[in-house]
């Protein structure tokens, strides 16, 4: 399997700076400033996604800000090295969320390069985690000394000829580089685990810098392997499964090193373990080829769809599951497989499912990739619709007037609207007729039955919403993502609780006030919170202005299996009979056939 | 002007957001001036990552979201304090193994079919999002911890001062560690669902970073704290406000300028001093 | 009083601190074969004393001789793997003022209240009787106008002074003095000797771990540790040559004109808890 191959090698480079960086991390102290520069790139990734800049250069400016800014502050006598990074930190993540909140109305696109894989490594990531080694390689050398010294004993230092804070700053940066360099592999969140964890577990063993040096290089490498392996074993996100691993290792060392206390380190690993055990269990994965075309969807509604054209003949993957969310999908190796196998995929179209894209590189995968959302009709998101014909042309509402009209990406829902729908299936019977010939009338017949399903849906719900008169079609959501279904039924989206499409994007006091103040002078009849997100702020605002809580929304992903939302037709009834529940004061709900 | 200040509070979200960011920055105050003194600002900034895999197994197995998430953050200051000791090493170096292992357990057991989606923010709240029934949590809660605190106050002061005098005066130096940690715990599982995690972190540590800067006596600094973070709190709201910028987010700014600001007095301050001597 | 010594035990007497002027001559620390260390490994052995209320006592060593060892020894944090130890009465110890947190917020009448927690039961707080005997105290220590005055503000001295108040506070019968000496100047040190000399004029017995041999002399007794105890006894007939080269293990700097006596090459921090060692110490490359 080529991407384990790539894997192995990222793993290998980066244990060298994270072996290296690891040990100084552990014996002066900086898992915290580490931790920090990591979780710092949010603004990072928001700008780049934003200005659109690579997102690596993103995330190593900000990394070069953060250590700036802590040395800086922690010139201050008084305040302690931790409470600075904590206050570097939040600063850094604050401004993050403003950028994404109120100037660029960041897209889901930014959520998924905070978490990344060890299972979508480019040529890139191994050039910037070989340069990472060497630079650890060549400080180590050069500092080692300085760095152990001022470690030592920072009042006796300067008699050592190491006084100088850029020694200590060399050292930030060495780590802030390793760090940055690792995000790619394991993400944000789980760096540490990468970096300091390997050795805090060789410094429990032995007491000799250099010693401790080449453990922590190896037992990372070992970790981080063993790790990808068993990922590759039980189909986990290899992230973390690294972390798991090396928390583990670290619980089994330091248990037998303290036997007289291994009670409490029985507890430890028990705990551990378990979690371990349980997550294990949280997996199994059916069905090998048989003879059947396999296909790969990235979304929850376009696997169903593509299910729906493709009838017995075709296997369908979908990557996205009902219970992942999307903003924060990890790949995992069956999804790599999945695609190295797959003979065609079908993909959303636009920053939704823009990690396929890696992932297709990552696979080796030959197969052509077909972006549904290609040949639609395109609106921009933020409310204004390129598009004649019916609907409102209305911007969503107080939390995105005024920066609207510079965010301007297309807006990627487009299957909210059935005819969109019916244009997918279109393009998905000619993709697989394309590929399968032989089973080309078994795709015509079940695409136009699928056809007939949608204008019927479509009729029906259109019917539906025409009981009802225009003006009282005036709803809130929570994010900006029916604007399709808005304008297919003549509704008004009058405004959207949050502002930016990132899980990260937080409302202003301001805009939630003008949105309410809208709610009234509008005659909104009902707010909808939405499946995948808390729904604290849609019922204040419904509960503050009286309107109907209209409930969650299927805006992102198609429900459970199970549910009545588990098919796209499913989930546009949903929909649709809440929605219309919503507008018509609980009175009357959509009977979709 | 007047205007200027009864506008917002017509609107019951910023009205609860004010009563919110009150309760917590009173509290915060507190335990904050415990985090910065026992320097505990890595826990108050991760902590709330631990309580995850106790909120996907409560999902699993159907138990209340909130308990498991209480077990998994108080399993989780447990797990630091315990591999703290044992190890020998740094708390440090004791929250960064604990937490992300506890965080990859969580996403691991997330795979599973049956938990939910978006599980982390059902539990994350938002200041704008905060409910009658979130303030009155924060304020039992809140209370509990003001006592507590109140109650091992001269303790906390004594390990905190020299901790190896701990034993000589009858202190258990590790248990005082675990309920401090536990407290701060407690007040983060309560403040994230109010405030979310970003806001949190920098209520527990902004205000009393900015109060130790300014005091020299723990009492005036918890004060000097609960009123930064008050003040800070409000002043982000109503900046939230008018200027239309994220709140939590704009909370996280005035505690920062807060701290800023008290970082110039203090280095004035000094300087008027060294000029005088 | 007196409770039976048995091994491995250690034994804490009910009433501390309770009329100490009327009990002179009692015997306060009995040491009997001791052996003490961590994690079964004696750091220290073969420790055999007794010391009296109202003595001075004069700790001489080596780093990592086991003067630190012995005080957790004292203070009850350490059990002894063999042999035993009795200690009749309250202790407390007086760490070195240079590791204390200068930047920490209390006052000197904060800090001498903290030995007030050494009597209370863990869910009393310290009263208002308790601040004015902590006020009391920083009377007895000289420090009594510098109550209210912030504790990282004091001098090196001063620190002492108001740490022993903190032990005063705690009623302690017998006080552990951590290398008290060190950075004083002779004034502050001339101060200091007449505190313990008055502390000990109290009832107090009063144990110092020094460098100092010289100054040692002029105590009740010495107690000189090398992993093993060396000698016990008036420092007249203890400290001799012959001692002090097994204390110190040959490394005598002799002071000129004054033979017999030496003081210590470079001083350095005496640690010897693996568990607050940091590993990577003394590993300079």
């Amino acid at each position: 399997m080529p991407f384990v191959k790539e894997g192995v090698i990222e793993i290998l480079l980066l244990s060298v700076a994270a072996g290296l960086a690891g040990t100084w991390i552990v014996l002066r102290g900086l898992s915290f400033y580490s931790h920090g520069v990591g979780t710092a790139s949010f603004p990072g990734l928001v700008l780049a996604d934003g200005l659109g800049f690579s997102a690596a250069i993103g995330a190593f400016g900000m990394a070069a800000v953060f250590t700036a800014l802590s040395a800086l502050i922690s010139r201050s006598r008084r305040t302690g090295a931790d409470s600075v990074t904590a206050l570097v930190l939040v600063t850094c993540l604050a401004a993050g969320v403003i950028l994404a909140s109120d100037v660029f109305g960041s897209g889901a696109g930014v959520d998924s390069l905070l978490f990344g894989s060890l299972l979508a490594i480019g040529p890139a990531d191994q050039l910037l985690a070989a340069i990472a080694a060497v630079v650890a390689l060549v400080s180590t050398r050069l500092f080692s000394a300085h760095w152990l010294a001022r470690g030592f004993d920072q009042e006796s230092a300067p008699s050592l000829r190491s006084g100088s804070t850029w020694f200590d700053l060399a050292l930030l940066a060495v780590v802030a580089f390793t760090v940055t360099a690792a995000l790619s592999a394991v993400g944000a969140l789980l760096v540490v685990a990468l970096i300091v964890v390997p050795a805090a577990t060789v410094r429990l063993v032995t007491r000799r810098v250099q010693t401790m040096q080449t453990g922590a290089v190896a037992l990372a490498a070992v970790e981080g392997i063993l790790g990808l392996w068993l990922s590759v074993k039980t189909d986990a996100p290899p992230g973390a499964t690294v972390a798991v691993v090396s928390g583990l290792v670290f619980a089994l060392v330091l248990a037998t090193r303290n036997l007289r206390r291994s009670r409490a380190a029985a507890f430890a690993i028990t705990v551990l373990g378990l979690a371990l055990a349980i997550a294990g269990c949280g997996d199994g994965r059916a069905g090998e080829g048989d003879g059947r075309i396999t296909v790969v969807a990235t979304t929850t509604q376009v696997a169903d769809l593509v299910a729906e054209v493709g009838g017995d003949r075709v296997e369908v993957t979908g990557i996205l599951r009902p219970n992942t969310d999307p903003h924060e999908y990890e790949p995992r190796p069956s999804d790599v497989e999945a695609v190295g196998d797959a003979a065609i995929i079908f993909r959303n179209g636009g920053d939704i499912d823009q990690w396929i894209e890696t992932l297709v590189d990552e696979s080796g995968s030959e197969a052509e990739t077909v972006d549904l959302g290609a040949g639609l009709p395109v609106r921009i998101s933020g409310g204004h619709v390129h598009r004649t014909g019916s609907g409102s042309d209305v911007p969503a509402g107080g939390t995105t007037a005024g920066g609207a009209d510079e965010a301007g990406d297309t807006d990627p829902h487009w299957w909210h609207d059935p005819v969109n729908a019916g244009a997918a299936v279109a393009t998905i019977r000619s993709s697989l007729s394309g590929i399968d010939p032989e089973g080309r009338s078994g795709y015509r017949a079940d695409a136009s039955a699928m056809s007939r399903r949608l204008n019927s849906l479509d009729a029906s719900i259109a019917r539906c919403f025409a009981a009802i008169p225009p003006n009282r079609r005036r709803i809130v959501t929570e994010h900006d993502n029916f604007g399709y279904f808005a304008d297919r039924y003549g509704i008004r989206v009058v405004g959207t609780v949050i502002p930016a499409l990132t899980t990260e994007a937080q409302p202003s006091a301001g805009d939630l006030a003008e949105l309410e103040r809208t709610i009234e002078d509008e005659n909104v009849e009902a707010v909808f919170s939405e499946t995948s997100a808390p729904d604290d702020l849609s019922h204040a605002v419904a509960t503050d202005t009286g309107v109907t809580d209209g409930g969650p929304l299927y805006g992102d992903s198609l429900g459970d299996s199970g549910t009545a939302a588990s098919s796209y037709i499913g989930m546009m009834r949903e929909n649709s009979d809440r929605i219309m529940r919503g507008v018509s004061g609980e009175m009357r709900g959509c009977e979709v056939e | 002007m007047i205007d200027a200040i009864f506008e917002p509070l017509s609107y019951g979200i910023t009205l609860r957001a004010l009563a919110e960011i009150t309760l917590i920055g009173i509290v915060s105050g507190a335990i904050g001036c415990w985090i910065v003194l026992y320097e505990l600002s890595y826990s108050a900034e991760s902590l709330a990552h631990g309580l995850f895999p106790g909120l996907v197994a409560a999902a699993l197995i159907g138990a209340p979201l909130l308990l498991g998430g209480a077990v998994g953050i108080l399993i989780a200051a447990i797990l630091v304090v315990v591999a703290g000791r044992m190890a020998g090493e740094s708390p440090d170096t004791a929250i960064a193994v604990v937490i992300t292992s506890l965080f990859g357990a969580g996403v691991l057991m997330a795979l599973s079919p049956d938990s939910p989606a978006g599980l982390q923010g059902l539990l994350f709240g938002d200041l704008l999002g905060t409910t009658v029934t979130d303030i009155l949590v924060a304020a039992v809660i809140g209370s509990a911890v003001l006592v507590a605190l109140w109650l091992l106050h001269e303790r906390l002061l004594a390990v905190g001062f020299d901790p190896g005098s701990g034993p000589a005066l009858g202190v258990p130096v590790g248990v005082l560690n675990l309920i401090l940690l536990g407290l701060v715990a407690t007040t983060i599982l309560v403040a994230v669902q109010g405030l979310g995690n970003l806001l949190v972190a920098a209520i527990l540590v902004g205000p009393a970073a900015a109060a130790r800067l300014l005091t020299r006596r723990v009492w005036p600094m918890m004060l000097a704290a609960g009123a930064v973070a008050v003040t800070a709190g409000v002043a982000g709201i109503y900046a939230s406000y008018y200027l239309k910028t994220a709140a939590g987010a704009s909370v996280v700014i005035a505690l920062v300028l807060c701290y800023l600001l008290a970082a110039a007095a203090a280095q004035l301050r000094d300087r008027t001093a060294a000029v005088r001597h | 009083m007196d409770a039976k010594l048995s091994d491995g035990e250690r034994h804490r007497s009910a009433s501390p601190g309770s009329g100490l002027r009327e009990r002179p001559g009692r015997k306060l620390i009995e040491a009997l074969d001791l052996a003490i260390g961590y994690d079964g490994r004696p750091v220290l052995s073969e420790v055999r004393f007794e010391a009296w209320y109202g003595s001075r006592i004069g700790l001489l060593g080596p780093n990592g001789g086991g003067k630190t060892t012995l005080f957790r020894a004292l203070l009850g944090e350490l059990k002894p793997l063999s042999g035993s130890l009795t200690v009749e009465g309250a202790s407390a110890t007086v760490p070195q003022s240079d590791r204390s947190r200068l930047d920490y917020p209390v006052t000197c009448l904060d800090v001498a209240t903290m030995g007030a927690l050494a009597r209370l039961r863990w869910w009393q707080r310290p009263t208002r009787g308790d601040r004015a005997k902590a006020a009391e105290a920083l009377g007895t220590v000289g420090m009594g106008d510098r109550a209210d005055d912030s504790f990282g503000d004091l001098s090196g001295g001063q620190r002492q002074r108001v740490l022993i108040a903190r032990a005063l506070t705690a009623e302690a019968d017998l006080l552990l003095l951590d290398e008290p000496y060190t950075g004083l100047d002779s004034k502050s040190a001339k101060r200091l000797d007449r505190l313990i000399e008055e502390l000990a004029g109290d009832g107090r017995t009063v144990m110092i771990a020094t460098h100092d041999v010289e100054q040692a002399q002029g105590w009740d007794r010495v107690l000189c540790l090398n992993r093993t105890q060396i000698a016990f006894g008036p420092p007249d007939d203890v400290l001799d040559r012959k001692v002090l080269e097994a204390t110190y293990g040959g490394h005598i700097v002799e002071i000129p004109g004054e033979p017999g006596h030496g003081v210590l090459p470079p001083h350095h921090h005496d640690h010897e808890d693996p568990v607050h060692r940091d590993p990577a110490h003394g590993e300079l490359p």
